[in-house]
């Protein structure tokens, strides 16, 4: 592996320790907040559990961002990402779909795609132990969505899935990556391909995100503009 | 196969979890009042104006 390549997985692995460390606090808080409004859901305990598991998948990362070259940083104090306007319980639900409906989601979309090609047996043992877990923390989230669109209106957040969005991909998801970013050797370290990630990300969105979002009661349609506007972005000719 | 069977897994998979349990409470109109209008309710002092979640 040369250095350049070998940059770039070190730093795909310390970025995911950070992932990883913040939705270690994020779930912990978010289980307190559920359990103020709704102390019989299964959401809370499942959380506290996702708390847990992000904790030890930091670790985890952290030793392949250092195998690689790249020791991660300690994380810093979580972003807020709730829209002023939404009053607490809304907000909840805001925080775990963009967290979990869309992020962990994708989340285990990728670690699927990873997993089902070849790759060096540190980072597979690796990948195995993470993607268990990422499911859970996925389904939870469409478990409080599922929830609270039962007992409440929950198409508001129809609006803010573009924003969502905005805040869950890197920049340059959409255009054209340099030749290292797309080199198929970063499968073997646990990393997909800037190609690939990106249709994979288009994929979950259109096959689970959206579908997922209208079942319980959200319009999707805003979301698919946003992806719309993307994808002619990046299939526009040079 | 790969989007439907997360769907499955994920989606439908969270939603027997979230509606086996029984629902919250009405004593839990209030706050449902501020799901529904999206912000009437009083917040913790958020100055956000709304982003996502990074993953992997």
């Amino acid at each position: 592996m040369n250095e350049g390549l070998r940059r770039l997985v070190g730093e795909a692995w310390a970025f995911r320790t950070r992932v990883e460390q913040d939705a270690a606090l994020r779930f912990t808080r978010l289980a307190a907040s559920i359990s103020s409004f709704d102390p019989g859901s299964p959401v809370i305990a499942l959380m506290g559990r996702a708390a847990e598991d992000e904790r030890r998948h930091a670790g985890l990362c952290a030793e392949l961002a250092a195998a690689y070259g790249e020791p991660a940083a300690e994380g810093g104090p979580l972003p807020d990402i709730v829209p002023a306007e939404l009053g607490p319980r809304a907000g909840v639900l805001y925080e775990v779909v963009a967290a979990c409906c869309i992020t962990e989601t994708e989340s285990v979309a990728t670690l699927t795609t990873l997993l089902a090609g070849p790759s060096e047996t540190r980072v597979r043992e690796i990948l195995h132990e993470i993607a268990r877990d990422e499911v859970v923390h996925g389904r939870m989230g469409w478990a409080h969505l599922a929830r609270e669109g039962g007992q409440t209106d929950v198409s508001f957040l129809g609006r803010w899935i573009p924003t969502m969005l905005d805040g869950t991909v890197d920049e340059g998801l959409f255009s054209a990556p340099g030749a290292e970013h797309d080199s198929e050797e970063l499968l073997r370290h646990g990393v997909l391909p800037q190609a690939q990630k990106r249709s994979i990300f288009i994929s979950t969105l259109e096959g689970v995100v959206f579908p997922g979002l209208e079942q319980f009661g959200v319009d999707p349609s805003a979301g698919r503009a946003w992806l719309a506007a993307r994808r002619d972005v990046a299939t526009a000719p040079a | 196969m790969l989007v439907r069977k997360l769907f499955q897994m994920l989606v439908l998979g969270g939603a027997v979890i979230g509606t086996a349990s029984g629902c919250s409470t009405r004593a839990d109109a209030q706050t449902k009042a501020g799901a529904r209008d999206g912000g009437a309710a009083a917040d913790a002092g958020s100055a956000s104006s709304g982003g996502g979640v990074k993953g992997w």
